[in-house]
């Protein structure tokens, strides 16, 4: 063998592995999702939407966890969003080339990948420990510090993306600045900061380590935000971990729930970040 | 305002108290905002404060001897770190150690062998692996996966590979399909797309004249990548490399269900084990004595200690690309 | 080098003869000992200037000369910058705005600007014009509805686009969505427009109805144009200032400037022989 035909030999062997290696990360994806279809889609019944979650050894459905899991993620929604823009309103405006501004996006970027169980110690530390119980706002408020980091990258990129041209055209009709902040450039960078809230509730609507030290469980249908709240995620990992089959039904149900939602906020997401490039461009 | 000559402001009254209300207005938002930002910095170290302080009743009754203690005795209330450490680095080096080169072929064949049209679905894809949350990898993990393990990748290592020297305990035990290498294959799988599509993007950034130049003095695509792009993109490749290893410390749900739960020291892979995450998640609601959820808190603390250094370590590695790329163009 | 102020230069005595007593019209701006910084370098060197009132005013030069830094400096949109700073004067009416206590959002309610590119706001053509107006006025839903019109109109906009004034202004053409630039900045009824290259990303015909307006806005305004269209500022203005490096070169009525330049750099670059 030559020497040219030694580096073709080479060269086709790492393509060959390099195809290998996107098969193998693509033939996993397949996998999980067949297996959640297929042992999800026969587990869906009417009763999911109208029946509590059950006593052991019985059958029920997964309202409770529904309603709970939406509440919580609403209000981790509700509260980790304005900071978060807030947040990223200060970075890309504010502070886009300061030496506080590089390290707060250096925590931020920290925070992102920080993992989760951490949070829901944390927010036991802060709320459940002080409060004495568990609750749908401690739940809430773990949800809510991983909602945050997302919104504030999101926010100080895409704010980032308008174009100075923009701020100085806004800023010589000698209106305040806060005032262009919140008429012009939020508007112009409304579909990706959009696409940041979708991807953080993605992220949180299947979250389990966060809310499973600080909203637990509840059996029932509580009407209270300061009391343990069912969700989804907890409800899975319980009934997963249990001996009974009608339990394992339910938990491959919720899971079917969540991984369709997460899926379809994701597509979303990706098909508004696509809209917006078309429309720049 | 009381007075008649008060309500009719003049033009410039009205003008100047315009003025006034706008300065304060900008101040206030511009506060308003610089409070959201620290908030988040904030944050982090009320993270690391908390758990600091929730695990200081493990910290003064243990020491140090918490670090390296083997011990998990709630009876005895007698608690170590050392199998929960030993579970996490292990499962997240097995995990490190399928995933690096997958994701690295991944890339490669996104940015320089894959035709255009098939690039953004087959990313979007790689990337839909990553949105899938981890208590569903662990609820496949458990149903699925490890029965896979247990009957047809355990006996098959325990007859063929056991037996080797050197690497052979490292695959001698019982088929049950839960263990250290079952949540390493499972969370090398969840960190595949984190570090492919950081690969990805770094290498995408690399200028078309460097690869050009390369090619046309009759590289092959393979010597160009290995040659040209991977050399110019080190640090970020080091620092995807990184952000994926703080992933596979901190996951928790699906090292839970397929972990085993099991405070035990083992050589072997296919033994079950216990990592940091796991052990928090499986007994934290059981906890029934202080220094016993102080010793699940203590854990947490040296949980984000580490992935926050690792982390950190990969924010690093990848702001030295940017800068570099920011320079270059 | 201010040969407009000096009455016994006789070249000046020509110009005033040749335009018809232009050089009557009051002075709106005054820069007075005027340097610009960006951050130690020098970009501006004491620069003297008078623009009169009403009149177009229009500064050349070779790129990086500091026609764009100068214009910038009378709406203080410098100062968004913290490296950037201003010594010396700059008088409207008499006022020195580059006072600090002179506040910077009136300055910019009375002078105007419209840049290269037209960058109309991600709102509709009626939003645009009406922004700055709804913060400064108190007006009825009528009057709002007339200022809009009128400046419209004034930006000769009015006829493409009344029909469709609730459309999004990222709709329009290049050349609509700069007379949309203009009439957004004349609604406010500033006294002094900045133009800074005004027509450089458009195609000739949108350039034609944008000098064209230059033409009617001076009737109202006082207009200072920064362009590196020599024919531009020929066609438009009655003054015009040649700069070179920071430094204001020669200053005079454009027919003057054009026909009999006093310094030799100005005949240089006008002749094209740099630039």
């Amino acid at each position: 063998m030559t020497r040219w035909q030694r580096r073709q030999f080479t060269d086709y062997v790492a393509k060959a592995l390099g195809v290998v290696a996107t098969a193998f990360g693509l033939f996993w994806l397949a996998w999980i999702l067949w297996t959640t279809v297929s042992k999800g889609l026969p587990a869906l019944k009417w009763g999911l939407v109208t029946q509590m979650t059950p006593p052991p050894g019985a059958d029920g459905g997964l309202l409770n966890a529904f309603v709970g899991s939406a509440v919580m993620c609403g209000l981790a929604v509700l509260i980790g969003t304005p900071i978060g823009i807030g947040a990223g309103t200060y970075l890309s405006e504010y502070a886009r080339h300061t030496k506080l501004g590089a390290a707060i996006r250096f925590i931020n970027d920290i925070l992102l990948s920080a993992p989760s169980i951490v949070i829901g110690l944390f927010v036991y530390e802060l709320m459940v420990r002080p409060m004495g119980h568990f609750s749908a706002w401690a739940g809430a408020v773990a949800l809510a510090f991983i909602v945050l980091p997302v919104v504030v990258r999101t926010t100080d990129e895409m704010l980032q993306l308008v174009p100075t041209t923009m701020r100085e055209a806004a800023l010589a009709l000698g209106v305040p600045q806060w005032k262009i902040i919140r008429q012009v450039l939020y508007r112009a960078a409304l579909s990706g900061i959009v696409t940041g809230i979708l991807l953080a509730l993605a992220r949180i609507s299947g979250e389990t380590a966060p809310v499973l030290f600080t909203a637990l469980n509840n059996q029932y249908l509580t009407s209270s935000l300061n009391e343990p709240t069912a969700n989804v995620p907890v409800v899975i990992f319980q009934y997963a971990l249990s001996p009974y089959e009608f339990w394992h039904a339910l938990a491959w149900a919720g899971a079917f729930v969540v991984t369709m939602l997460v899926l379809v906020l994701g597509l979303t997401s990706r098909w508004l970040i696509a809209r917006g490039k078309m429309t720049n461009e | 305002m009381a007075s008649p000559q008060a309500l009719e402001l003049s033009p410039v009254d009205l003008q100047g108290r315009r003025e006034r209300r706008d300065r304060l207005l900008d101040t206030v938002f511009r506060y308003a905002v610089t409070v959201c930002a620290v908030f988040v910095l904030i944050s982090l170290l009320g993270a690391a404060f908390s758990m600091l302080w929730g695990g200081r009743l493990a910290f003064s009754t243990f020491g140090w001897r918490f670090l390296w203690s083997p011990e998990w005795d709630a009876v005895q209330k007698n608690f170590g770190a050392l199998v929960p450490i030993y579970g996490t680095l292990v499962t997240a080096l097995i995990a490190m150690i399928i995933a690096v080169p997958v994701s690295f072929g991944i890339a490669f064949f996104l940015t320089e062998i894959a035709p255009p049209w098939m690039r953004a679905p087959v990313a979007a894809a790689v990337e839909l692996l990553a949105g899938i949350p981890s208590i569903i990898y662990g609820m496949w993990g458990l149903f699925v996966f490890v029965p896979f393990m247990g009957e047809h990748v355990a006996p098959w290592l325990d007859e063929h590979v056991g037996p080797l020297p050197l690497i052979g305990p490292l695959f001698q035990g019982p088929p049950i399909g839960l263990g250290m290498l079952t949540a390493g294959i499972v969370l090398g799988i969840m960190v595949i797309p984190f570090i492919s599509s950081v690969m990805r993007e770094v290498f995408n950034t690399v200028p078309v004249h460097l690869k050009e130049s390369a090619y046309a003095v009759g590289n092959t695509t393979w010597e160009v990548v290995w040659d040209i792009v991977l050399p110019y993109t080190r640090s970020a490749v080091i620092g995807g490399v990184f952000l994926g290893l703080g992933r596979a410390l901190g996951e928790t749900m699906a090292v839970t269900f397929v972990l085993g739960n099991a405070h035990q020291l083992s050589l072997s892979l296919l033994e079950p084990g216990n990592s940091i995450a796991a052990t928090i998640a499986n007994e934290f609601t059981e906890a029934d004595s202080a220094i016993y959820l102080s010793s699940l808190i203590a854990l947490g603390f040296l949980l984000f200690i580490v992935t926050f250094i690792v982390l950190a370590i990969a924010r690093f590695m990848l702001s030295r690309l940017a800068l570099r790329a920011g320079k270059i163009t | 080098m201010n040969n407009v102020d000096d009455p016994v230069d006789p070249l000046s005595v020509t110009a005033e003869r040749a335009s018809n007593g232009l050089l009557e019209a009051p002075a709106k701006i005054a820069a007075h000992n005027l340097n610009f910084y960006y951050g130690e370098s020098r970009a501006l060197k004491d620069i003297e200037l008078v623009i009169k009132e009403k009149r177009v005013t229009a500064l050349i030069g070779p790129s990086g000369c500091g026609k764009s830094t100068l214009l910038r400096i009378f709406n203080r949109m410098y100062a968004i910058y913290p490296k950037q700073r201003a010594e010396g004067q700059v008088l409207l009416d008499g006022e020195n705005v580059l006072d600090a206590r002179y506040p910077v959002n009136r300055l910019r309610t009375k002078v105007g600007m419209v840049f290269q590119k037209p960058v109309p706001f991600p709102m509709s053509i009626y939003d645009n014009v009406a922004y700055a107006l709804r913060h400064y006025e108190k007006l009825t839903r009528r009057q709002m509805d007339e200022r809009v019109e009128e400046a419209l109109k004034s930006a000769a906009l009015w006829r493409e686009v009344k029909d469709k004034l609730s459309h999004s202004a990222l709709g329009l053409s290049g050349g609509q969505q700069q007379r949309l630039c203009v009439a957004r900045a004349v609604a406010l009824k500033p006294e002094v427009l900045l133009l800074d290259e005004p027509t450089s990303a458009l195609d000739p015909i949108s350039t034609a109805s944008i000098e064209q307006l230059i033409d009617d806005l001076k009737a109202d305004y006082t207009v200072l144009i920064v362009t590196h269209n020599m024919q531009q500022a020929a066609r438009v203005s009655e003054f015009t200032g040649f700069m070179f490096l920071g430094e204001l070169i020669e200053f005079g009525v454009t027919s003057d400037i054009f026909t009999h330049p006093t310094n030799a750099k100005t005949e240089a670059y006008i002749t094209g022989r740099f630039g």
